[in-house]
């Protein structure tokens, strides 16, 4: 029974996991209606266009999907599966005509886009609904899409962008604008240094304060045995000075005997660059 | 008769523009040079051999000259060489070598003195005085961060890094870590000599306490939620390198901790070693750009050297006497695990033959291997 209940609960860990990575990832990104001059399809039409992102940093296969304009009829064109050109790459795009020319290929849906104003793309069960869209009048060879993939608003696009980024504004990578901000690289290891310093700060003080508690714990259960003993009718505590003091006297006195003597004993270890103490004192290069 | 003494004459000619002595230039001859001399440190000096060892084959290798197109070359798709490159391309190496080193670290040292863990963190100064100075040489932001890496002594790190940020320079930033760490013995101790006096030289530290079995247990667990909640960009690092120390310290997984610091490391020391040496392609290598990095490696080793050194006569100022950590502890800091810890000890022992530094040491050398994978995380959010 509590091996079930393990295995119920990994499951339910597990399968948020799993929509996380799937095609709940997908998202209509871009949408031109009134295509009366762009991108063209494979048989030189200028078709209405859909551009749909994969939001996800993995690999989402949309082949068993379903894509339609009308809501009353979730599964109107059932997106086939096992194509590899449904396999959409990581934050990459897939782009559908919608014409109703659903005989030139899977990419060419059974409706066209200029029938209603809305789309919606449902998941393989037909009734899990992953995006949806809707929108007002378009104008003729203007794009509607995301300002920026995946996200919102929604806006007329000042390009068209089938199978690329919304965002055509030049943009400069995170390194080049850290070095337009500081070109020294003072800035960086300030910033730098002082996150490496709380991380490890941070862990001096939750050790420091493990360490104290520990030894403190340790000290009461050394007196907790004490007591304990003492309650067993050991002799009281200056007789039990008296007997460490002489037992300690006599370790010292060891020790001084000992005190040159040195005992090497090759350990056989694996040795390995990483992590060779076991060289630590012997194992100095020959110069 | 003619006609067969042309088709032998013609295939023999062919031959011969496809071995080394065609295609040979002086780039190929200083890299095959720079490969021996590699070899022979390991061999002669035994200065780290098992890296050394792999990384002089691997620039051989690298640098037998060949006529292109044959998919030989670690640098053309398909080739054998190209397919073991892979892992360090993207990054899979560095990681499965941390999750080793986790398994065979013991960070006793640094739980039985926690305030030793800043010292890794000063350390790292030697990566950002690289980054500055590399920026100041005409290296732009992203190559600048791979090439400051270096000074974190952590060959894995500095792969894994610049393999995300400025994967053109790997193979110059590799050679130059490993080459650097493995110099350690020869860079640090005069500059541990010039920062510190006789008298801090001779400072005692308190013998480590014994540290328990559930505090070990509990290290790996709070370092890596602890690291990775601030940097989750180090998260292949540190989540491999702390995983590796619990199964070790779990005591109940000895077979996998086994493994992991075992033939796993060896077999990834062996991958790594051979394909960075082999990427040092006199073609692709032999570049201003590399003569700058090898020349900003060296300034990192001493600025990190420097650093930790300094920081501790810092806090020494704060500390009453017999609870004041010997300076020559403060080179640890760099990851180089653990040599720079011996350095301490045998520069330690020079001036006081009773006085060993090496577990003092172990405690910043192991908080130097989570400072710099955690400085790799912030260089890796703030440069990608």
């Amino acid at each position: 029974m509590k091996k079930a209940g393990f295995i119920i609960l990994l499951w339910c860990i597990y399968l948020p996991g799993l929509q996380a990575q799937s095609t709940t990832d997908l998202k209509f990104n871009e949408i031109l209606v009134h295509n009366d001059s762009g991108y063209i399809d494979d048989f030189g039409q200028h078709s209405p266009w859909i551009e749909i992102f994969n939001t996800a940093f993995n690999y989402v296969d949309i082949g068993g999907c379903y894509l339609t304009n009308d809501p009353s009829d979730p599964k109107k064109y059932p997106i086939p599966k096992g194509d590899p050109i449904t396999r959409i790459a990581p934050r990459n795009y897939i782009v559908f005509w919608a014409a109703n020319q659903p005989t030139h290929g899977i990419r060419h849906l059974n409706f066209d886009l200029r029938e209603s104003r809305f789309l919606a793309l449902y998941d393989a069960d037909g009734r899990t609904l992953i995006d949806s869209l809707s929108w007002g009048p378009q104008q003729a060879g203007i794009a509607y899409g995301r300002a920026e993939d995946g996200s919102l608003p929604w806006i007329f696009l000042p390009k068209n962008t089938p199978n690329a980024n919304n965002n055509t504004t030049p943009r400069t990578s995170a390194a080049q604008q850290f070095q337009q901000i500081d070109p020294v690289g003072i800035g960086m290891a300030a910033i730098a240094m002082s996150v490496v310093f709380l991380v490890l700060l941070m862990l001096f003080i939750i050790f420091k304060n493990f360490s104290n508690a520990f030894i403190f714990m340790e000290k009461r259960k050394e007196q907790k045995k004490l007591r304990s003993l003492r309650g067993a009718g050991f002799p009281p505590d200056e007789n039990l000075v008296a007997v460490g003091l002489a037992i300690h006297l006599y370790a010292k006195e060891i020790q001084e005997h000992e005190d040159f003597i040195l005992t090497i004993k090759k350990v056989s270890r694996t040795y390995s660059p990483w992590s060779s103490k076991i060289y630590g004192i012997g194992g100095w290069p020959r110069h | 008769m003619k006609g067969i003494f042309d088709f032998l004459s013609h295939h023999l000619q062919q031959f011969l523009t496809y071995t080394a002595f065609a295609n040979f230039t002086i780039g190929h001859v200083i890299m095959i040079l720079v490969g021996l001399f590699f070899i022979y440190l390991a061999i002669r000096k035994e200065y780290e051999p098992l890296l050394l060892i792999p990384i002089g084959f691997g620039i051989l290798i690298g640098n037998v000259p060949f006529y292109p197109g044959l998919k030989i070359g670690i640098y053309e798709t398909g080739s054998v060489m190209n397919y073991l490159h892979f892992g360090v391309l993207q990054g899979v190496y560095p990681p499965l070598i941390f999750l080793g080193i986790g398994a065979m670290t013991d960070f006793s040292a640094l739980i039985s003195n926690p305030r030793l863990v800043l010292i890794g963190a000063a350390a790292q100064l030697g990566i950002f005085g690289a980054y500055m100075i590399a920026l100041q040489l005409g290296f732009n932001a992203s190559e600048a961060g791979a090439i400051g890496i270096i000074g974190g002594a952590d060959g894995p790190t500095a792969i894994f890094l610049s393999s995300k940020l400025a994967p053109d320079l790997m193979g110059a930033i590799a050679i130059s870590a490993y080459s650097y760490m493995a110099l350690v013995p020869v860079i640090q101790p005069p500059v541990m000599r010039l920062l510190t006096s006789r008298r801090e030289r001779l400072i005692r530290m308190k013998a480590p306490r014994q540290v328990s079995k559930t505090e070990k247990v509990l290290f790996p667990i709070v370092g890596l939620l602890l690291t990775t909640f601030v940097v989750p960009s180090g998260m292949p690092l540190l989540g491999m390198l702390f995983f590796g120390n619990l199964l070790k310290e779990s005591g109940v997984t000895k077979r996998l901790a086994d493994t992991a610091k075992g033939p796993l490391i060896d077999i990834v020391t062996i991958l790594i070693g051979l394909t960075v040496g082999a990427s040092t392609q006199a073609t692709t290598f032999l570049t201003a750009k590399s003569i700058g990095i090898f020349a900003l490696g060296a300034v990192s080793f001493v600025i990190a050297t420097m650093g930790g050194v300094l920081f501790v006569k810092l806090i020494n100022l704060f500390l009453r006497d017999g609870n004041k950590i010997n300076p020559l502890i403060g080179n640890a800091g760099v990851s180089a695990v653990p040599d720079s810890a011996r350095v301490s000890q045998v520069v330690g022992l020079e001036y006081d033959p009773k006085n060993h530094l090496l577990m003092h040491a172990m405690g910043p050398n192991v908080a130097g291997v989570i400072g710099s994978a955690v400085a790799a995380g912030v260089l890796l959010s703030f440069l990608s």
